[in-house]
């Protein structure tokens, strides 16, 4: 027990100086932006001495250290700033987009299990036969495949040709968001309120794109699973289990995958970034009002602290799932050593 | 005791392999590898062929890359190369686009600029990453331990957000496009190398090349050096997989290369806006072409990997 | 098995809701407005942009207006007005027994007020009224006096734009610029026009309602949602799935060309005076020599453009001054022509430029302020202007922020610009890029006494016959001059279900919703 918590504490105060490396980090690339956002917010009329006084109530006249210490010190209250371009907290269009995006990740993690594993456990359990390979083939090229292309094929197939499914928005454009928003996982604000018909309408807007990102993903999830379902298939206890007779079939989905789920687990930590990689331009291509498309409308507009704000979340975001993956595989499985 | 040969020359002896203390040098390497293009199609099965195959894709795409104009039946940015949005069909294979230009002469043309991209960015990465990842395997100490924390953030960070960040403040342009990729894939060189110098370092024959005095960097450069490389390759081939997608992507947002430029990545971006009118021919062909291309430099990593030292990595 | 049957029930339960109709009919008739704008700030003193401006003539009002779809100037929240014998002050008699939607009565006070805050707060569109005002006051609680800084002659023309509409002092902080209607005191927009802002979510949707106290022809539709769509093709499928009513700018030359083929909906073209140019530096570039600037000029081959990048959705423009504008005339066709690659090379060589040494330069374009269609145009004009060897061009691009900033830099040789009007007279596409103090604020440097004085004469002079004169004059000596070459008139796109009438957008670019309704 001793030793879990040393491991514990050990991995959450390395996590810190990795979070001030990647803010340094952020904060050293957006200062060399070309582009003067005071000018662009002020508007082309402005005379310069307005200018000058605008660039001054922003910091931006200050030298590079101070304004560094003042961001650190910002991002220890939890204050992301204000933005430049708009009158309005940082955090506030953040706060805004993170259940959408976060919400896109969720139902794309889902997909890619749903696919990866069962998938990877099938290939496992059919052993060199033409569907283990083909399967592996698939696992193999589907990472290859460019996510926003996937999904503008997924758009064209099923929302263009067969018209079955929506393939922009969250929700339709007859539906009033106001109506039920709550959390902003309008999943979760639509059962509230009671109403299905709006909850209906927001699955099959997050259809196309989590299947997108599902897709994309799975492949390392079936390599991953084939890999420790065959391991798991190997061993003794297995053995035993087919000698007493048990169905195949109950063998691979109930006994053996359950073992073989830990290092999935740990994968799914690692693949976060991936996925939060793969969701800004699935948000791009599907018109998702989340952080990515955020990101890059901010960019566009040379808001600097807002797009710092964005990737200062991002950052964090991966820094503390991969420390909670981390903590859970410590917990569950006691080879890990420190 | 002729403490020259261990110092500079040659390893290797009259019957092709290595006479000194690593197996792995690089002369014996070369060797075997040769031979192993001879007889390993029998011996390697599946994993031969994805080598192959890769390789095929390869040299087929850089084909297109540094000689468009043999195969291209118009130039890339002529605007009168037929009728407007034409699906594929007689005279043109792929179709044409909204400005009347042929997409099959597009997609040959825009294999230079994303190949070249992907391609400089991974050797700039390696070319940072290598030496660094020596050096602080190496080295050990306080600077190792600073050098991997800040190349272990830098890696846990998603990538393409990295390079977005990087793409938005550089600004367009070509070289602006490759530092930005570049800079994502040096933590991948520095912890392989490093994680592999830091194992050769344990050797025996290493410690034995200390104990007679050869100097540190004789020790990088003739013993550890060398057997990295051969999964430096793998990794290489794999790295040039990624940046692809990685320039692509950044292109696809907008964030790339200026317009005239043929680039798949932008073509795909301007196919999107006639996607609702059941214009296909102008998204699927550029996507298609990013995910072979990628899939080519997967395959040669892949296949290279099994063959080289099976059971090496798991990416 | 068991779990097959389960597995089976969540998905029929699923499927079920998801085809449940929904319980919630709205009671009152609501249409929906689908566009790709974006709300700026609601605040007159502020916003600049067509599409803030529209919602204000929607639910504020100002002293004159005009009728929908027309541009003769109709008295509006003021019942007349004289002017006197030099033209320099306006007296407005307003109309009495008006309120504000929070039940403040109208006065005159509340036009002193809102005046002086304009000018005080220097917001963007300031211009319209410091470049002309020079005091207001207040005769008597329905009586106000405005003092110009010298004549002007379309003075009623600009007191029909909106950073002259009256706000409720009540209402409005005095002493800074709103964005968000969270930000006014009650927390919500209170004006004096045909409908009221009941919800407002910037991005998202602005809930209109009608104003039962509205003075004038009331509104027919009781309730209009505007739907903020991202980009033009989600709004299209959006369109054409019937999830909304109305689609109005901006949509892809695609979707305009296969929606106005579909039986379902109504398309309303309408020819606004929307330009788009070309602009040069004309201070320190190599386009310093009028020569060159010309010779690009005559190169530029309108038809085609509108052809490849717009289906022929839009009309060449041969004068900054639009068709259908007063005193319109086309000489740039007659001067310069299309795709004259024979003028062109003859003004090259004139310069000194030859096919081993080609007049290069970088031509500038922003990818999406002007929609996405910006990046086609700027491709098929390289094309054109490469079509002799003399000229090599480079394409370059920056977005809104960064190509504001670079106009003021002069780091733009070429660059192309649109111009929506201000108020609806020559002057406002004129004066703005030729005139010394326009011209600077667009990054175009062109400064010519002789053109500052021409624009002073129509300015000042109420005379039509003087002010046609001088602006014949000066469309013939832009052909020469060619500071900035026109390229196209745009038009603009209403997409509507069938049963939807009503839709009258003139010159005046105004959309009035108050003249909608539903069709029998």
């Amino acid at each position: 027990m001793k030793n879990l918590l040393k491991y514990i504490i050990t991995r959450i105060v390395l996590t810190i100086p990795m979070i001030f490396i990647l803010l340094t980090l952020v904060f050293v690339i957006l200062r060399i932006m070309p582009g003067d956002p005071v000018s662009a917010m002020l508007g082309a009329h402005a005379p310069e001495e307005v200018i000058e006084q605008k660039k001054e109530e922003l910091g931006l006249n200050k030298p590079i250290i101070a304004q560094y210490f003042d961001y650190l010190n910002q991002l220890i209250h939890f204050d992301l700033g204000e933005s430049m371009i708009f009158k309005q907290k940082v955090s506030q269009p953040i706060k805004e987009k993170l259940p959408a995006t976060i919400e896109l990740t969720v139902f794309g993690m889902f997909f890619t299990l749903l696919f990866g594993v069962f998938l990877g456990a099938y290939a496992a359990s059919k052993r060199r036969t033409g569907r283990d390979y083909t399967i592996r083939l698939y696992a193999n090229i589907v990472y290859c495949i460019p996510v926003y292309w996937m999904g503008l094929m997924l758009q064209l197939i099923f929302g263009v040709w067969l018209k079955w499914l929506p393939i922009a928005g969250r929700v339709s454009a007859r539906i009033m968001v106001s109506d039920f928003e709550k959390t902003g996982f309008y999943t979760l604000d639509t059962l509230l309120a009671g109403d299905f018909h709006a909850f209906g309408d927001v699955l099959l807007h997050l259809l196309l794109p989590s299947i997108t990102l599902g897709i994309v993903l799975s492949g390392i999830f079936v390599r991953l699973t084939r890999a420790n379902m065959l391991d798991v298939l190997r061993s003794e206890y297995i053995l035993a289990a087919r000698a007493r007779g048990i169905p195949e079939r109950r063998i691979v989905y109930k006994h053996a995958l359950k073992n073989a789920f830990i290092p999935i687990l740990t994968m799914m930590g690692l693949q976060f970034a991936i996925l939060l990689a793969g969701a800004i331009l699935t948000e791009m291509t599907f018109s998702w009002p989340g952080m990515g498309r955020l990101l890059m409308e901010r960019i566009y507009l040379r808001d600097y602290p807002t797009i710092q704000g964005i990737i200062v979340v991002f950052a964090l975001f991966v820094s503390l799932v991969s420390l909670f993956v981390d903590i859970i595989y410590a917990l569950i499985d006691p080879r890990v050593k420190y | 005791m002729n403490t020259d040969k261990l110092t500079k020359g040659s390893a290797k002896d009259n019957g092709g392999n290595s006479r000194y203390a690593s197996k792995y040098s690089v002369a014996g390497r070369v060797g075997g590898v040769f031979r192993w293009f001879i007889s390993s199609h029998k011996k390697y099965g599946v994993e031969w062929w994805i080598l192959i195959v890769g390789l095929l894709i390869i040299l087929f795409i850089s084909y297109m890359a540094l000689f468009p104009q043999t195969l291209a039946p118009y130039s890339p940015t002529d605007q009168h190369a037929g009728p407007q949005l034409m699906p594929p069909g007689p005279g043109h294979l792929l179709g044409t686009d909204n400005l009347s230009r042929d997409i099959l002469s597009r997609i040959i043309y825009g294999a230079r600029t994303i190949l070249g991209v992907a391609f400089v960015a991974a050797i700039l990465s390696s070319l940072i990453g290598i030496p660094l990842g020596l050096f602080s395997g190496f080295i050990g100490g306080i600077i190792d331990r600073i050098l991997s924390l800040i190349m272990d953030s830098v890696y846990s960070f998603p990538g393409l957000i990295l390079a977005i960040a990087f793409a938005a403040m550089l600004g367009p342009g070509v070289v602006n496009i490759t530092l930005a990729v570049s800079v994502v894939y040096i933590p991948t060189y520095f912890r392989l190398v490093r994680g592999q110098t830091l194992t050769i370092k344990e050797e025996l024959y290493v410690e034995a090349a200390r104990a007679i005095g050869a100097k540190r960097w004789v020790i990088l450069g003739r013993y550890i050096f060398p057997n990295v490389i051969a999964t430096v390759v793998v990794v290489f081939s794999l790295n040039i997989a990624d940046a692809i997608m990685t320039e692509a992507a950044l292109s696809y947002i907008g964030l790339g290369l200026p317009a005239g430029i043929p680039d798949w990545g932008m073509d795909l971006s301007m196919g999107k806006k006639f996607l609702p009118s059941g214009t296909w021919w102008m998204i699927t062909f550029p996507g298609l072409m990013i995910m072979i291309l990628a899939l080519g430099f997967t395959m040669l990593g892949e296949g290279l990997s099994e063959i080289l030292n099976p059971r090496l990595l798991e990416r | 098995m068991k779990r097959f049957f389960v597995v089976l029930l969540a998905l029929s339960l699923l499927t079920g809701m998801l085809f449940a109709t929904g319980t919630k009919e709205k009671a009152v008739k609501t249409l929906v407005y689908g566009t790709t704008e974006k709300v700026t700030d609601m605040d007159p003193a502020s916003a600049y942009d067509f599409h803030t401006w529209e919602i204000f003539q929607n639910i504020y009002q100002g002293l004159l207006s005009y009728p929908p779809g027309k541009t003769n100037i109709i008295p509006a929240l003021a019942e007349s007005y004289t002017v006197n014998s030099k033209g320099d002050v306006y007296t407005f008699k307003l109309r009495k027994g008006l309120k504000f939607t929070d039940g403040t009565p109208f006065k005159a006070s509340a036009v002193k007020w809102s005046i002086d805050r304009v000018m005080a707060l220097k917001g963007d569109p300031s211009w319209l009224v410091t470049d002309f005002v020079k005091s207001v006051n207040v005769v008597d609680d329905y009586t106000v006096q405005f003092n110009l800084k010298h004549p002007v002659a379309y003075f009623p023309a600009l007191v029909a734009t909106v950073p002259y509409f009256p706000v409720n002092p009540n209402v409005y902080p005095k002493d800074k610029l709103v964005r968000d209607p969270s930000e006014l005191k009650g927390g919500a927009l209170v004006g004096l026009g045909p409908y009221k802002v009941v919800s407002f979510k910037r991005d998202e949707e602005v809930v209109l309602e009608a104003n039962p106290d509205y003075y004038g022809p009331k509104p027919k539709i009781p309730r209009i949602v505007i739907r903020y769509f991202a980009d033009a093709t989600t709004m299209r499928l959006a369109l054409e799935k019937g999830e909304i009513d109305l689609a109005y700018k901006t949509l892809n030359p695609s979707d305009i060309a296969d929606l106005s083929k579909n039986p379902k909906f109504t398309t309303y073209k309408l020819s606004g005076p929307y330009i788009r140019y070309l602009c040069f530096e004309t201070s320190e570039s190599v386009f310093k020599d009028k020569r060159l600037r010309k010779a690009i000029g005559a190169l530029i081959n309108r038809p085609e453009i509108m052809e490849k990048v717009f289906l022929n959705q839009n009309e060449p423009l041969y004068s900054m001054i639009p068709k259908g504008m007063i005193y319109h005339t086309d000489d740039f066709k007659t001067a310069l022509g299309d795709g004259n690659i024979a003028l062109a090379e003859k003004l090259l060589k004139e310069a000194g430029y030859s096919a081993s040494n080609p007049l290069k330069f970088d031509l500038w374009y922003t990818p999406s302020h002007y929609g996405d269609t910006e990046v086609n145009m700027a491709e098929v004009l390289k094309a054109e202007f490469e079509k002799t060897p003399l000229v090599k061009v480079t394409l370059k691009s920056a977005e809104w922020a960064t190509y504001k900033d670079n106009m003021h830099n002069k780091q733009m040789e070429a660059f192309l610009l649109g111009w929506y009007p201000d108020y609806i007279d020559p002057d406002d596409y004129t004066a703005a890029f030729a005139g010394t103090s326009g011209s600077a604020g667009l990054g175009i440097y062109f400064s010519d006494p002789t053109w500052d004085a021409l624009f002073k004469k129509e300015q000042t002079n109420t005379d039509p016959k003087v002010r046609e004169a001088v602006f014949k004059k000066i469309q013939k000596m832009w052909t020469d001059e060619c500071m900035t070459v026109p390229i196209f008139q745009g038009n603009l796109y209403v997409f509507t279900k069938k049963n939807i009438k009503g839709v009258k957008i003139g010159p005046t670019l105004i959309f009035n919703y108050n003249a909608l309704y539903y069709a029998q």
